[in-house]
């Protein structure tokens, strides 16, 4: 046996190349993310930064609104709630006398009910009219959160005293 | 003694006060005025956001910060980084779900393109970005700086998110606890539950980090491990 075979080589050798492939898979999962990051900031974001216009800004602008698209807030004012076999009609209030009658389409979310704020997605009938044709409500509740009393007496309207 | 004790008892902690979350959640407290039971998903959707925007997504960033900063650089913070941006996932998909569930009867719909909902999911395509860009380089030292900055970068969203609702109009409601003037806008028995669940998660999100730091630590361990066998398997075979 020779010395050159008798003594391995141990000497450092450099350590094996990384798989290409996997680093350029990597690579294009990080674009298709990129990409998922641009579609939503534009899907959300530069098309619907403000989500509704209020029932104020809609009355302010109602000459240039004409019949396009929107997404109306306003507080459904109590007592105009009329259930319908399409859906509701009701009237949503802004700020001191400003209001939109509302004819709306489709059943209204679980909590949907007078004084609650809610979004409708629809348009004005004609160009000058102010009467809002209602595809879709969504409800927009508050905040807080305040313990109901179930120990008090419900009328046999519905109503709680 | 005290070292081993708060790991010991984070598991059987966390499940005490995810119990007590839950009976005092599902059980105890009140029907809200408005959203009737719909109110007891109050008690998990916003601590599951806390997590996910605050605490882990936090975690990271700090991680990732520590780890740039020469003085306290090692693979210890790199690790807590990679760690805690991979339970952010999971934490931020739960928000998601638990956001669309309660969505769906509350709002009327499952899902809306608004503000809060639009910026939550962009952190959630963020956080598996900086996962993927991990997968992207072998060389450690290099992977752990550039994974660093791209959590510190992502981070900036995370403000982006908790202002939202303030700074623009968003279907989602605003802050509930971190109100602009400090006030509560949840009353009572359903507060401290909220509270309790807030602790609960949280420190849900402390054990499972824990889990999965030792996991990588015991990964790394085994590579080494089998590195150093390979060697020595070499060094034998030239022996014979």
């Amino acid at each position: 046996m020779s010395s050159a075979e008798s003594t391995p080589d141990l000497s450092p050798v450099s350590p094996p190349k990384s798989s290409s492939r996997g680093r350029w898979r990597s690579i294009g999962v990080l674009a298709v993310l990129a990409l998922a990051i641009l579609a939503l900031l534009s899907q959300g974001l530069l098309h619907s930064l403000n989500y509704f216009e209020t029932v104020d800004q809609v009355l302010a602008k109602r000459a240039s609104l004409g019949t396009e698209v929107i997404r109306l807030e306003g507080v459904v004012k109590p007592g105009t709630i009329t259930r319908t076999s399409s859906g509701a009609s009701f009237v949503v209030t802004g700020s001191g006398d400003h209001q939109v009658y509302v004819v709306a389409h489709g059943s209204p979310p679980q909590l949907f009910q007078a004084n609650i704020p809610v979004v409708v997605v629809g348009h004005f009938t004609t160009a000058t009219s102010l009467t809002f044709d209602g595809t879709q409500i969504l409800v927009k509740h508050t905040a807080s959160y305040i313990a109901a009393h179930p120990a008090r007496v419900k009328a046999p309207n519905g109503s709680v005293r | 003694m005290t070292k081993q004790l708060f790991p010991r008892l984070l598991g059987p902690v966390t499940l005490v006060l995810l119990a007590l979350t839950a009976w005092l959640g599902l059980w105890v407290t009140p029907r809200d005025a408005v959203q009737g039971n719909l109110v007891r998903l109050v008690y998990v959707h916003p601590a599951v956001a806390w997590v996910a925007l605050y605490v882990s997504f936090g975690t990271a960033t700090i991680a990732s910060v520590l780890y740039l900063w020469k003085r306290t650089r090692s693979i210890v913070m790199d690790r807590v980084a990679h760690c805690a941006m991979e339970v952010s996932v999971v934490f931020i998909v739960l928000t998601l779900i638990t956001g669309s569930i309660w969505g769906r009867p509350t709002w009327g719909v499952w899902w809306a393109w608004d503000a809060r909902l639009t910026s939550t999911a962009i952190l959630g395509v963020l956080a598996l970005g900086y996962l993927a860009l991990r997968r992207a380089n072998d060389d450690q030292a290099l992977r752990a700086r550039r994974s660093a900055v791209f959590a510190i970068l992502a981070a900036i969203n995370v403000p982006i998110i908790h202002f939202s609702v303030d700074w623009w109009k968003t279907l989602h409601q605003g802050a509930t606890v971190f109100t602009a003037n400090r006030t509560l806008l949840i009353h009572g028995l359903m507060a401290w539950t909220l509270l309790v669940s807030f602790l609960g998660f949280t420190l849900l999100f402390f054990w499972l980090l824990r889990a999965r730091y030792r996991l990588e630590v015991s990964r790394e361990r085994a590579l080494s491990v089998s590195l150093d066998e390979a060697l020595t398997l070499r060094r034998r075979e030239g022996a014979f």
